[in-house]
């Protein structure tokens, strides 16, 4: 316990706590002071003063975690060194500052894994609320976090949905933290304070983002569009700026991802010997880094309309709602790529890990992540054929939106090619990027459908979208992630997870995942609405729904089976220090775990990554034969 | 057009698209005054945006490669000046986004504002990134009093920027009847130039930090902070070159 409170993230929790006091004391004698402005409102502070404060609060947290401790230095002429030795060992390394990439996308993958944990238990609150037509046990006369049931479900619903968003963007930053260096013979990222700083700010936006459920909540869904999102409560507030905090995370993880790509990979490896993941980071770094500017104006905007009165998007002083629809989905179409290209990529570099066969069309596949992030950009209205925008975009729209079809078929095809013929070893990392193609490719044949302006308008805000995407996040992300995990655990901690568990994790988790979608998507075409507490018994699906609760349920007993694997393989699992997967990845030649500054000698790329079975190729090679060496 | 030429012609240089970057805004605002053609102030404004980031930011520089030496200071700063233009880009997102935002809601009308004081604002900010230039071209040929000189001329005028448009701008657009919670171009006048400042404001404290660095010696060899602060001081003119005119010239005043 001792350990913990000297920690890092002790001290930017108690440091954001006093941020956030200093902040809302001002803003409370400021209005003290004024003649026409009470201090205090319902939620211990006035809504301006929660403001101030949770935005000190955050970069008090990172000041007093040591996040900015050395650009401060080096702003006064102060060198520091170059490269830090390990101070902390064992758990305590993951509650410290860190400029290791492999601790920072642990890191990473640790939050994820907490804020997907809690989004998941959310959804299962309000999925057994759904269960059976009325209101179950989010009732009128409930009284929590002063909201009521169906206002508690309201907050629920739209925090499950942005907590997921934001956990999901954590995890792949997890991830391509970890491996990114690895596969480019980089000791480290190209900028490490500047990437401990990324995770660091995700701390406290996650803990801003977590206490709009304590303060009033708010209604609106993760989308937050005005007008309903000026008039929520408080908690509101705290969504924005806790997306904004995350935002920095993503836009500066970004950056960093590209500047490592171009500038710290290894001279011999050409852009075309690139493992694909390493494409598929790139392409995600390009949206994160330029789009998610636009979802912080958006919402900056509506703060500052929140507090100032300023009409942005208020019609009676000449504002425009449809407008911050546009800003909006200008990122979060995009982001719908950023979750799901990492993911597509892990797929495409396991799959030959486990089939035993070059990647058909290597170049194809590299190309077809830059082509779906492109084209990324240019679908967003998709979104807003119902919303009253000018009817001249809804065509062109249309168009550009099943234009994403073609590089994501270039995927499908080269996976399916891959398999043809391959020599397929059923691990459980190969399960679940089956499970993904599989998942995804239903994700991806519903999109045509609600491209298409005539259905979309019959079948927007219906549950056939909830299943439409919570198909393509599954395939694109989770499958993958899981995938991801059980393949790098080993170079991450030394010990494999167990292979039973992980295949009763995978024969639970798919089923009950696929009935769930088409659950969803059935009673989305009969009509039933989302985001809604409850619904008219007489529409026939409340059994479907009983269905789909049950399903929910198995899917969380699956990741508590994973959950239980991942932390018992830690310490118990078996000892994998080899090759594990006997894949041609520079990573696995060097034994695990991977050392601080990751490979003792360096490597030279001497042919393709994935001529797997092909005799005598090789892609890398030590420039002096490197301990463990295969 | 190296880098490395000489001093007294790399001066030249910045004198010549000083005075080009000068009478383009001069005929920016004699197109918006007389005839006030779109499509022509958009040009202009791209052309000012080509030049100053071509010779003031000097972007061919992200074609440098820094040497085979991961280690040496060449190789790093190329390195580090690629996370600087990215973060740029990343930063152009929000200002095209308030373009955006400023002609999805006002249109071709603009705020009523006082074009002749918004020109002084401008020509201050212009006037200071030339000096910038010249701080930058003196550190480079290891001339520290020159830049401490002209960096301190720099200063002095992106502080009198920001003091003109929060202290005389801002109450002035409120008594016309400019104000953030009355209607949209309140809205749009204040979030613009706000967001502008908070900008000029990081890039003062940016050339306040090189400034004492280099009171103190540092910088001999190794003037990448300096090249830095002088790219992103430029930045700031550059999206000061797109906002002027979506502020000030651009449409009819409304009504």
């Amino acid at each position: 316990m001792k350990k913990f409170f000297a920690s890092s993230l002790a001290r930017g929790l108690l440091w954001q706590v006093i941020g956030i006091l200093i902040g809302a004391g001002i803003v409370e004698i400021g209005r003290a002071i004024l003649p026409d402005y009470e201090p205090f409102g319902p939620f211990g502070f006035s809504e301006p003063a929660w403001v101030l404060g949770a935005f000190l609060g955050g970069l008090f947290f990172l000041a007093g975690n040591g996040s900015v401790a050395d650009w401060f230095k080096w702003s006064r002429g102060i060198d520091t060194p170059e490269e830090h030795e390990e101070h902390y060992h064992g758990w305590e390394k993951y509650i410290n500052y860190s400029l290791d990439h492999k601790v920072i996308g642990v890191q990473y993958t640790l939050t994820a894994l907490a804020l997907i944990s809690i989004g998941g238990l959310f959804a299962l609150i309000f999925r057994t609320e759904l269960a059976q037509p009325g209101l179950q046990f989010l009732k009128l006369d409930l009284k929590l976090f002063g909201q009521n049931g169906p206002q508690l479900y309201n907050t629920l619903m739209s925090l499950h949905g942005m907590l997921m968003i934001q956990g999901i963007l954590l995890g792949v930053a997890g991830i391509i933290n970890y491996v990114v260096p690895l596969l480019l013979g980089a000791k480290d990222m190209a900028f490490p304070r500047l990437n401990a700083f990324s995770y660091w700010i995700a701390v406290p936006g996650a803990i801003t983002l977590l206490s709009s459920l304590f303060l009033g909540g708010f209604d609106t869904g993760w989308t937050g569009y005005p007008p309903l999102s000026t008039r929520a409560p408080v908690g509101m507030q705290m969504f924005f700026l806790g997306v904004f905090f995350l935002g920095w995370s993503s836009i500066l993880g970004g950056l960093n991802v590209v500047t490592t790509v171009v500038r710290v990979r290894v001279k011999s490896m050409n852009a075309l010997r690139m493992p694909i993941f390493v494409w598929a980071g790139v392409a995600t770094s390009i949206i994160t880094m330029t789009a998610t500017q636009l979802i912080a104006l958006a919402f900056q905007l509506v703060i500052f309309q929140r507090l100032f009165g300023m009409g942005f998007f208020d019609p009676g002083k000449g504002g425009n709602p449809v407008l911050f629809q546009h800003l909006f989905w200008f990122y979060s179409h995009p982001a719908v790529y950023v979750f799901v290209l990492p993911g597509l990529g892990v797929i495409s570099e396991l799959l030959v890990v486990f089939a035993r066969k070059p990647l058909f069309g290597y170049r194809w596949v590299a190309m077809s992540s830059l082509g779906i992030a492109l084209v990324g950009f240019l679908v967003w209205a998709h979104h807003m054929f119902a919303s009253g925008m000018n009817e001249y975009l809804r065509v062109p729209f249309m168009y550009s939106t099943l234009l994403v079809g073609i590089p994501t078929g270039v995927k499908f095809f080269s996976w399916v090619a891959t398999l043809w013929k391959g020599k397929v070893e059923y691990a459980t990392p190969m399960l679940f990027v089956l499970g993904a193609i599989i998942v995804f490719l239903l994700g991806g044949i519903t999109g045509p459908p609600l491209a298409a302006i005539s259905l979309d308008l019959h079948l927007t805000d219906t549950y056939f979208v909830v299943g439409h995407f919570h198909d393509t996040i599954f395939g694109g992300f989770v499958f993958p992630f899981f995938a991801a995990l059980y393949y790098w655990f080993p170079k991450a901690t030394g010990r494999r997870m167990s292979e039973t568990l992980g295949k009763l994790h995978f024969w639970i988790m798919t089923p009950s995942f696929l009935v769930l979608q088409f659950g969803m998507m059935r009673i989305g075409l009969l009509g039933m609405r989302r985001r809604i507490v409850d619904y008219d018994p007489a529409l026939g699906f409340g059994s479907t729904h009983i269905v789909l609760t049950v399903a929910g349920y198995l899917i969380g007993l699956s990741v508590l089976i994973f959950f239980y694997n991942f932390f018992n393989s830690m310490k118990n699992g078996e000892k994998a220090e080899g090759n594990v997967w006997n894949s041609r990845s520079p990573e696995w030649q060097v034994p695990s775990p991977m050392p601080t500054h990751n490979y003792d000698q360096p490597f030279e790329v001497v042919g393709e990554p994935y001529d797997y079975g092909l005799p005598g190729s090789k892609y890398v090679e030590f420039t002096s034969p490197a301990k463990g060496d295969h | 057009m190296s880098h490395t030429q000489d001093k007294s012609s790399a001066l030249l240089q910045g004198i010549v698209i000083f005075v080009y970057l000068a009478v383009l805004t001069a005929l920016e605002y004699f197109i918006a005054v007389t005839f006030n053609g779109v499509s022509i102030l958009a040009i202009v404004a791209v052309v000012k945006a080509a030049l100053v980031i071509y010779f003031y930011m000097h972007i061919y520089k992200l074609n440098e490669d820094g040497g085979a030496d991961e280690h040496s200071y060449e190789y790093k700063t190329v390195t580090n000046r690629l996370g600087l233009w990215l973060f740029l880009l990343s930063d152009s997102f929000v200002f095209a986004g308030l373009l955006v935002m400023r002609f999805n809601l006002l249109g071709l009308t603009r705020p009523n504002l006082s074009q002749i004081l918004g020109l002084a604002v401008t020509a201050v900010l212009l006037i200071s990134s030339f000096f910038m230039n010249r701080a930058e071209t003196a550190m480079k040929h290891g001339d520290r009093k020159g830049f401490v000189q002209n960096i301190i001329i720099t200063l002095v005028l992106g502080i009198g920027f920001i003091a003109g448009v929060l202290g005389v701008e801002w109450p002035r657009a409120i008594a016309e009847g400019v104000v953030p919670s009355l209607n949209t171009y309140g809205a749009a006048f204040f979030m613009m130039t706000g967001m502008h400042a908070l900008h000029v404001l990081t890039g003062v404290i940016l050339l306040l930090v090189v400034l004492n660095n280099a009171r103190k010696g540092l910088y001999d060899n190794k003037d990448y902070p300096i090249e830095a602060a002088a790219v992103y001081w430029h930045f700031v003119d550059l999206v000061w070159i797109f906002f002027y005119p979506a502020l000030y010239l651009i449409g009819k005043l409304p009504g």
